[in-house]
């Protein structure tokens, strides 16, 4: 509970031909992750598969891209399971590849609609200038003897290098229309041995050459319904195109929902890498298995495996420990909060599993600043009702809501009303001090647990100097708790005492001691340094612990805000007063439900794993017939 | 607007930096240090030992250098702010600019992914295209369809007007390399006034850099008209600006160009019989004109600018170098590779 599951490094030698069904085996198991071992790699120097993992990724790519135009039914469980051949795999890329073919041309095709669609915009915005002109447009269209004339448009960006481009070539550019990064053109020069060189450099230059219709002069409503009438083409032709792509879609579905299962199967082998090494028919798999599932791991490998094997499984050393993978097993009832420790980071193998700590000690301080029984119940409520879109953080909020109702109990609190029943405890304004002092007591339990923590990490991980001496070790734990009694004896009877001081000053200089012994610098910056990583130590420490106020403050303040919704409530009557209750009270749920899960969450990430986890640990990732590679 | 401080933190920072440049002596002794020290120098420890393929081992060099490069951006950038940040960014789109260039470059030849996914280089995701993606994509019309969802929309919107048009790759990469440089000049010319100038002249002897052997390359090689040649040249060039290169493009042949250069290119050109001549030449002014820039110039952008430039082109040099001792070439041919015999111009 309080630890990752022992780990154990397993070595499985098989022969070449037994990998494909091996890897099947251990995805359909769940609990074997593969891991290259270096020591290996000499006498097993190849990597098989490296055709069947080309053809796996393009598939799956190929897969991934019709996705975005053919929406398949999520995948279920694939029962019977079976080994994937290269020449399946081959095949069932080559039909993908088809689909991906016929998709992409109904991409291609509606892009070119769009283009289209854009180009009877820009002609009727030209309609629009020409018609405007008061010139004979018919000198516009048509061949002619000694000028050659281009209208279009182009990229407005183009325009200026294009004007002095075709200068050179004795053209002249002329721009009457701007829009959308378009520039319309004309463009003239005289009939000659230039037109070619003319007509390479506005290809060059992205010129879309523009009809003008022969009509444009005495007919614009006849040109402007021809427009409309391609743009209806147009409209019609995508409809037709988007109705045959779902056709296609209803099609292929079921086939496609095939290649996708057929992918599933062949990502176990795939995602072996280089876990599964061979030489010539001999094979091996390495990799690691949590030390209770080994014998499952066994059994069905003898089970589904016709020719013989050997697994062999050994415990990392110390010195290993950085390498194993850290399986932090989770229930229904720890996944949320399993899930909020893996933000900050994952434990190293041997290291704490803080998620029963963080869960037990969240849910108390979510209570003790957000005690109500009736804001409890409510969002108890609330997290059942919504249990679907919360999903496995259902349970999160449940107990988050179960602790503000167990300390509404203890502060005598619902919904504000303070005195409907009697505090089983104290209601926490009849007194503030009481109620920080107790935050203050909460706090230095927090902070000792999370030194013993850090101290009882850096054993596991053999570093017993740090575990002794380093800032949250045994030497800072005991500065800590003697300046505290210090501190305390100075506020009972004036004196600090002679104990606390010499244990304080004691540890400060060993402290200090160490830090000089870690610290690679020139003397003077090593001692500038340590002295005041050394005060920092010490500091730290009292700001950390004084940060836990806000435990208090923010259960003081959740009767302030109540008391406040009632005073304004007060000043109305009936219906008025009934709304202000209910309204104000949603205002504490939600607001100050949000910034005291910020608050408590603050002080667990701060406060708690920044001094005992370091959070660079590798999560155990087991091999699963999954859509991982498909995804 | 760059503050007072930043700009004299940022100067300073640049002068700090410009230490790391790589002198000819120091060139010389890189050449015959040993691989393991200069593996080490260059963060690139053990990669003659991994037993790396001739094109593993150019990714792996390649990659290690431009991190390099990329970290001591990070650096530059750090104090700047607005216009002058994003001049300093944009310059280094350069290098995803390659992979786009390799990657459409591939497709039009229906190379392998493998083969393409080679020759990509690995850069921060500031600037990176979504390589995977775009790997898998299978002809060049799904490409530009993919990049248009890019923030290269623009240039994959032009490409794919080239593509259509011409269908063919050198057209492509001239337009890539025409719209990066029109960019590049936007990002200068909408910095502050006191940055403005300076950057405008670095930027402007890097485009001198790249018209000229490409207008040598369109005319003489490809044959392209004096109009199409024009319209591919990059203007707002330092010596050789609009009007000159409207001459230059009506020329016929490279010692009647090289001859109307002004100068001081004419001189520092004069004798060279061969494009690739004429571009080791400009790449040796541009270099004397970053090194002045970076000791110099008024502006900390520009200086900064100048340093990644120089920067760039040692650790070419140095790429080359390490290419050729792993895998243990002709000092003569590695010499040449990394441009060991030129001749330096004082700044």
């Amino acid at each position: 509970m309080f630890r990752p599951l022992p780990m154990k490094q397993v070595l499985i030698q098989l022969l070449a031909d037994d990998l494909p069904r091996a890897a099947l085996t251990l995805a359909e198991l769940g609990v074997f992750s593969p891991c290259s071992k270096e020591g290996f790699n000499e006498h097993f120097p190849n990597i098989p598969g490296a055709h069947y993992r080309e053809l796996y990724h393009q598939a799956c790519s190929r897969l991934q891209k019709i996705e975005s135009h053919i929406t398949l039914r999520p995948a279920l469980s694939i029962s019977p399971t079976r080994v994937i051949s290269e020449q399946e795999l081959n095949t069932t890329n080559e039909w993908l590849g088809e689909v991906w073919e016929r998709c992409s041309s109904f991409e291609e095709h509606f892009r070119r609609l769009t283009d289209e669609e854009h180009m009877l915009n820009q002609l009727e915005q030209t309609l629009d200038n020409f018609a405007s002109l008061n010139i004979d447009l018919s000198l516009l269209h048509g061949e002619r003897l000694f000028l050659d004339l281009h209208v279009g448009m182009l990229p407005s960006v183009n325009v200026p290098k294009l004007r002095e481009a075709i200068g050179l070539a004795d053209y002249l550019l002329f721009s009457y229309l701007e829009n959308s990064n378009n520039t319309h053109v004309i463009i003239m020069g005289s009939k000659g041995a230039r037109e070619q060189e003319l007509r390479s450099v506005l290809d060059t230059a992205g010129f879309h050459a523009l009809e003008i219709p022969p009509e444009l002069d005495d007919k614009p409503d006849r040109i402007r319904t021809d427009l409309q009438q391609r743009r209806n083409a147009v409209a019609l032709e995508r409809a037709e195109r988007q109705q045959a792509m779902q056709a296609c879609g209803e099609e292929l579905r079921a086939q496609l929902e095939q290649s996708r299962d057929l992918l599933i199967l062949a990502e176990s082998f795939v995602a072996m890498e280089d876990a599964a090494r061979n030489v010539g028919h001999l094979a091996i798999i390495s990799g690691w298995v949590p030390e209770r599932e080994l014998k499952r791991v066994e059994s069905a490998l003898h089970t589904t495996l016709d020719s013989p094997f050997q697994i062999t499984a050994s415990t990392p050393s110390r010195a290993e420990h950085r390498e194993v993978p850290t399986y932090l097993p989770v229930n229904w009832l720890t996944s949320a909060f399993s899930s909020l420790v893996k933000q900050y980071g994952v434990p190293r193998y041997g290291e704490i599993n803080p998620t029963l700590i963080f869960a037990l000690s969240f849910i108390a301080m979510f209570g003790m600043m957000f005690g109500d029984v009736g804001h409890g119940a409510v969002i108890v409520l609330a997290a059942w009702l919504g249990r679907k879109r919360l999903k496995s953080f259902t349970p999160f909020v449940i107990c988050a809501g179960l602790s503000a109702t167990l300390f509404g109990l203890l502060y005598g609190s619902l919904f504000g009303y303070e005195h409907l029943f009697h505090a089983v405890w104290i209601a926490p304004l009849s007194d503030p001090l009481y109620m920080l002092s107790m935050a203050l007591f909460w706090g230095i339990g927090f902070m000792v647990v999370i030194s013993l923590l850090y101290i009882h990490n850096r054993l596991v991980s053999g570093e017993i100097s740090h575990a002794l001496f380093d800032t949250n070790g045994v030497v800072s734990i005991t500065l800590y708790l003697s300046v505290l009694s210090g501190a305390y004896n100075f506020y009972q009877s004036g004196s600090f005492g002679w104990l606390p001081a010499a244990l304080s000053i004691f540890t400060l200089l060993t402290l200090l001691a160490f830090k000089l012994i870690e610290i690679h610098a020139p003397p003077g910056e090593r001692m500038l340094v340590a002295t005041i990583e050394t005060f920092e130590t010490l500091t730290g420490y009292v700001s950390n612990t004084l940060s836990f106020l806000r435990v208090a403050a923010f259960s003081l303040n959740h009767v302030a805000l109540a008391i406040a919704v009632f005073t304004l409530a007060e000043m109305m009557e009936g219906t008025g007063h009934v709304l202000m209750v209910i309204g104000g009270n949603l205002f504490i749920l939600i607001l100050e439900g949000a910034i005291v899960t910020i608050q408590a969450l603050r002080l667990e990430y701060y406060e708690g794993f920044s001094r005992f986890f370091s959070g660079d640990g590798e999560e155990f990732k087991p091999l699963k017939l999954s859509l991982q590679g498909a995804k | 607007m760059i503050s007072m401080s930043s700009q004299s933190y940022l100067k300073a920072r640049a002068s700090v930096m410009s230490g790391q440049l790589i002198d000819e002596d120091a060139f010389e002794s890189l050449l015959h240090a040993p691989l393991p020290q200069l593996e080490g120098q260059f963060g690139l420890e053990g990669i003659s030992d991994r037993g790396l393929s001739p094109a593993e081992l150019n990714r792996t060099i390649e990659r290690g250098l431009i991190n390099q490069l990329m970290n001591e951006l990070s650096i530059l950038l750090r104090p700047l702010n607005g216009a002058a940040r994003e001049s300093l960014i944009y310059w280094s789109r350069k290098f995803e600019l390659y992979n786009l260039k390799a990657l459409i470059r591939g497709k039009l030849n229906n190379l392998p992914y493998d083969l393409i996914r080679e020759s990509l280089h690995i850069l921060p995701s500031r600037i990176s295209l979504p390589h995977e993606a775009l790997l898998r994509t299978e002809n060049v019309p799904e490409l530009l369809r993919q990049l248009e969802r890019t923030p290269y929309e623009a240039i994959a919107r032009q490409a794919r007007q080239v593509y259509e048009e011409k269908n063919e790759s050198f057209s492509l990469d001239a337009t890539i390399d025409l719209r990066y440089h029109a960019g590049l000049l936007k990002h200068a010319q909408s910095c502050d006034r006191e940055d403005q100038v300076p950057l405008l002249k670095l930027i402007g002897s890097l485009i001198d850099r790249q018209n000229l052997p490409w207008l040598l390359r369109y005319r003489l090689n490809y044959q392209l008209s004096p109009t199409e040649t024009y319209y591919l040249m990059i203007p707002s060039g330092r010596h050789i600006h609009a009007e000159l290169l409207k001459q230059l493009v009506n020329m016929q042949g490279m010692p009647q160009i090289l001859e109307a250069l002004p100068a001081p290119l004419d001189s520092r050109l004069a004798g060279s019989g061969t494009i690739m001549a004429v571009e080791l030449a400009m790449t040796e002014d541009l270099n004397h004109q970053a090194r002045r820039c970076l000791q110099f110039s008024p502006s900390a952008v520009t200086r900064s600018l100048a340093y990644m430039m120089l920067r760039e082109m040692d650790l070419r040099r140095v790429f080359a170098i390490i290419q050729g001792r792993v895998l243990t070439l002709d000092e003569q041919l590695i010499r040449q590779a990394a441009d060991l015999d030129r001749e330096v111009t004082g700044v």
